[in-house]
């Protein structure tokens, strides 16, 4: 498995007590296929998405990704663990405002040990006519585009997307999850996104149903469908 | 309505101390050295009027060949008051020289300090060389054999700026001071010089005439002026006037240079405040608030911060005026009578902050308020656009490091402007003092002209064979200009004394007439070019034929053969007034007007340079701390704009060196530019101050910029961009990683 979560557990302190995050998580991933998240506010996904990219740690549990058990990294292995393995997509894009589009996807080329050509990579995203653009120049679809390329250009072994589509409409939204699923046949790359909507789930390999704290469900979807036939709701 | 918004002040201020503290800091200090300096020459100015108007100051003093008779006629003629000023050197305890006068009754009246005044058998002393030489009231001091008990510590009007000979630049209290005793005990004392003191009783151009024409009847009396010096070319009471002034130049300029500084930098920190907070504006403006209500209560930052700072620093201001005072007039040997705290000074030092900062700050907060409600809460106005010089610049071809770096300062326009012109303000500042030390000693090692160790001027003329080489000097007055005083030289053809030479290291013969460098700049003069000088102990004007020009920045002299200068003159032929010797000769005092050795000069140079290493330290401290400042607050405004972009690195696996490298270091360039741009300034600004000392001295110095004190500041400006980053790692470690996912963009 290329993901393997098992008993994870991570509370945080709320006053004179501690909240429970993730009550004793288990969840796996195969290398090469796109994961889903679902879950309302709440859930416990970030705190999940954040623990599997080594933006934070869990109180107990093992977190096994690609090989490695990240709980055991201290925090410059997290670092490199960051650098070389990972690729985040936000919500808001977190553009560096100031940096052109090339600029931007620079960010990540700059610290990469083996980052994949620039233009290419903005060329498969649709963008390379506009890389001397700044991001204010941009719609939300592009910035996002923008920001999907400044993870996928580190060549990452996964690819974590945290509501890539929350602040889209619908037709951009389908637009990037084509371009995420464009990424994930053309790079091989394991993506696993959270989000509120369930749509997504269709073009999943495999979708986990999470609720306060835990894993209430998790399937392996047979019948995946490519982004641009999916639906709506 | 404002009191709910208003309470968030003072936690925003508590939230952001460091941009707020260095505002406070800047204004404080700006207002500070406003109030002190301005307070201080004003009463400075004051003081030395009443002093020399209140102790009878002299219009001018004169030597001349023979003793003058009858007084009283001349007075009642010519409508003056005459006073013989007769005086003698005394060397004390075979060391520091104490020029001795006899009490005068109407002119340069001597002002009592501290003890009293004088009665038979006491001496009254100047209390600098008093504090030098460890001369305490009640002391012993013995002149020529007889034994003075110290009554008193005085100052004398005429001697404010207490330098030995007219010609030096520099007082030294440790080897010159001045003492007054009673008249029947001078008469003890035989002096075969003949000097006087006198003052017109009419207006400044009755005066003139009636002096012009005393010198005319001296002259048919056959009797001669050796020297005259008019007390507005006496620069024992015009330095303080000069030096006055220059205190005044740089006490507003540069607080006012501090507080543009501090304009830019408050506004910047009040846009970045308007810029995060636009949603919350949105949602006031929603619930009702108007924009003139909003915009009193974004103005109420500036002007705390400035009302208070200033409040403050003029406050500070006035406490440092008193021993400001007495430093002061203890250095220019004035009494401290009273002291006058300027209401418009004290009311310009507070309301300049205040109404330059609420200008600024009500220029931004209208522009930040600019946008609609909807715009406000959706965060569009916080949104910032690129400007036109961002949009403009081609960066492709440079490494990521440096484009981002350079973005950077593209980022903020004011920001990279205030620490451009921050950094520049603190070099030249930093390197002014260090100038200073680097153009004297330049002048004083390249001050070669000078070839003999002793130089003695007689009382009176002299004639046949000298014991040493020959010359005679006097004074004139430029016809052309501001009628700038000069002295010209009658000198040997064949002089080893002295050594002038051309721009090309070719020495010169002395067989024609040579002007001194400074002189031929000031007058644009060429060889054969001719000037016309009024004599000073005539008022006849002479016509002068210049056929060199020396490269030697000396002084404005004129040197010409001394067989041509007696004859010019009407001096008697192969006459002389002085003698330059290598060795001291044993020349007997009656005969002497002046004796002087150029280690006296080295010794009044190293006493001045150990003065001014205070100033330098002062003045590099103040840069220091405006650098300082600066450079801290620049840094804490960057971290605050790029919280998110750290943040977000640190998620992409940036370590921390890698992150330090690029947000920290992205100033250095600015830096670096700050202080080449501090260098024209500081030439500028040196330049116009060493033309302003020309003008009223005879001192005249070239801007030597020293490549080892430009290194030491360089790397003094480093330190302290290397200490900032120092500080700022630790904050730069601090910001979370989960900075990046918050909404926003920036």
């Amino acid at each position: 498995m290329f993901i393997q979560v098992a008993e994870l557990r991570k509370s945080y302190p709320s006053g004179n007590t501690r909240t429970d995050v993730l009550k004793g998580i288990s969840m796996s991933l195969e290398q090469g296929e796109i994961g889903v998240i679902l879950g309302p506010s709440g859930s416990g996904k970030s705190t999940l998405l954040h623990i599997l990219g080594g933006l934070d740690g869990g109180d107990s549990g093992e977190v096994r990704v690609d090989g490695v058990d990240i709980s055991r990294l201290h925090d410059q292995q997290l670092a490199g663990y960051r650098r070389e393995r990972i690729g985040y997509v936000f919500q808001f894009y977190n553009l560096i405002p100031n940096l052109t589009v090339g600029e931007n996807v620079e960010v990540a080329t700059y610290i990469s040990k083996s980052p994949l050509a620039l233009d290419r990579v903005l060329e498969a995203v649709g963008l390379l006519d506009k890389k001397n653009r700044f991001p204010t120049e941009l719609s939300g679809g592009e910035q996002q585009r923008v920001a999907i390329a400044r993870a996928v250009v580190k060549n990452p072994r996964l690819l974590l997307c945290d509501e890539p589509t929350g602040a889209l409409d619908s037709a951009t939204s389908r637009d990037i999850l084509e371009l995420l699923q464009h990424v994930n046949r053309t790079y091989g790359t394991t993506i696993l996104i959270i989000t509120h909507n369930t749509a997504i789930s269709r073009m999943a390999h495999r979708v986990f149903k999470m609720k306060d704290g835990a894993i209430l469900e998790q399937a392996v979807n047979e019948t995946v469908i490519s982004a641009e036939r999916m639906e709506w709701e | 309505m404002g009191m709910i918004l208003d309470r968030r002040i003072k936690r925003t201020f508590a939230a952001n101390k460091a941009p707020y503290i260095s505002s406070f800091i800047l204004i404080m200090a700006s207002c500070l050295l406003f109030t002190t300096f301005l307070l201080l020459t004003g009463n400075m100015k004051a003081l030395s009027d009443s002093f020399k108007h209140d102790y009878a100051l002299e219009d001018a003093h004169f030597t001349t060949d023979k003793k003058l008779d009858g007084l009283s006629e001349w007075e009642s003629a010519y409508r003056i008051r005459i006073e013989e000023s007769a005086y003698f050197d005394e060397e004390i305890q075979h060391g520091p020289v104490l020029r001795v006068f006899a009490e005068s009754e109407s002119l340069n009246r001597y002002a009592v300090r501290e003890g009293r005044r004088l009665s038979g058998g006491d001496i009254v002393i100047n209390p600098t060389f008093a504090k030098a030489n460890q001369i305490r009231i009640g002391d012993s001091i013995r002149i020529k054999d007889v034994s003075f008990k110290v009554s008193g510590l005085i100052s004398l009007p005429n001697y404010i700026y207490p330098l030995k000979k007219e010609s030096d630049l520099l007082i030294d209290e440790n080897n010159f001071g001045f003492a007054v005793i009673g008249k029947e005990d001078y008469a003890r004392f035989p002096s075969g010089t003949h000097d006087y003191s006198v003052r017109g009783a009419g207006s400044e151009s009755e005066t003139d005439r009636n002096l012009a024409h005393f010198k005319s009847a001296l002259k048919d009396r056959n009797i001669a002026i050796l020297q005259w010096t008019d007390v507005a070319d006496n620069p024992r009471v015009t330095r303080v006037a000069a030096e006055i002034a220059g205190i005044e130049t740089v006490g507003s300029i540069i607080p006012i240079a501090i507080l543009l500084l501090t304009s830019v930098l408050t506004g910047t920190v009040l846009w970045r405040m308007l810029q995060r907070e636009a949603g919350m504006m949105g949602t006031l403006y929603a619930i009702g608030y108007t924009k003139s209500e909003l915009t009193r209560h974004y103005l109420k930052y500036p002007i705390l911060l400035s009302l208070s700072a200033s409040v403050i620093g003029t406050l500070l201001g006035m406490a440092a005026l008193r021993p400001m005072l007495v430093t002061m007039t203890a250095n220019y040997n004035m009494p401290l009578d009273g002291m006058n705290y300027k209401v418009s000074i004290l009311l310009a030092s507070v309301m300049m902050p205040l109404i330059l900062l609420t200008a600024t700050g009500y220029t931004v907060v209208r522009r930040g308020l600019k946008s609609t409600p909807v715009e406000l809460i959706r965060g569009r106005s916080g949104t910032r656009r690129i400007g036109w010089l961002e949009r403009r610049v081609k960066l492709g071809s440079l490494g990521f490091a440096t484009k981002f770096k350079v973005r950077e300062q593209f980022r903020s326009i004011p920001r990279s402007l205030f620490l451009l012109l921050g950094v520049a303000l603190a070099t030249t500042l930093l390197l002014f003092g260090f100038t200073i030390q680097s153009s004297l000693d330049s002048w004083m090692r390249a001050d070669s002209v000078y070839k003999y160790k002793h130089e003695y001027i007689f009382n009176s003329f002299q004639q046949g064979t000298a014991p040493g080489d020959p010359f005679s000097l006097a004074s004139f007055k430029l016809k052309q200009g501001e009628g700038k005083s000069l002295t010209v030289f009658g000198i040997n053809p064949d002089t080893k004394s002295i050594y002038l030479e051309d721009g090309k290291g070719h020495a010169f013969h002395y067989d024609g007439v040579i002007a001194t460098k400074p002189l031929a700049n000031r007058l644009r003069l060429k060889p054969g070019d001719s000037i016309e000088l009024e004599g000073k102990t005539d008022s006849r004007t002479y016509t002068v034929t210049v056929d060199r020009i020396a490269d030697s920045y000396n002084g404005e002299f004129i040197y010409m053969p001394l067989a041509e200068f007696n004859d010019m003159l009407h001096y008697p032929k192969d006459s002389y007034l002085g003698i330059w010797s290598k060795d001291h000769l044993d020349i007997p005092e009656e005969k002497l007007f002046s004796a002087l050795s150029i280690e006296d000069v080295q010794k009044a140079y190293n006493s001045f340079s150990r003065r001014l290493q205070v100033v330098l330290g002062t003045t590099s401290a103040i840069a220091f701390l405006i650098g300082l400042t600066v450079i801290f607050v620049v840094t804490s405004l960057i971290m605050e704009e790029n919280k998110g972009t750290i943040s977000m690195m640190k998620v992409l696996g940036y370590n921390k060196k890698e992150v330090n490298r690029l947000i920290l270091n992205s100033s250095a360039y600015l830096v670096a530019f700050g202080f080449l741009l501090g260098i024209p300034l500081l030439f500028v600004s040196l330049s116009a101050m060493f033309r302003l000392i020309a003008q009223s001295t005879d001192f005249n110095m070239q801007v030597q910029i020293n490549f080892v004190y430009l290194l030491l500041g360089f790397v003094i400006v480093y330190v302290m961009y290397g200490s900032t980053k120092l500080l700022s790692r630790r904050k730069i470690k601090k910001i979370p990683l989960g900075e990046a996912l918050k909404p926003g963009l920036e």
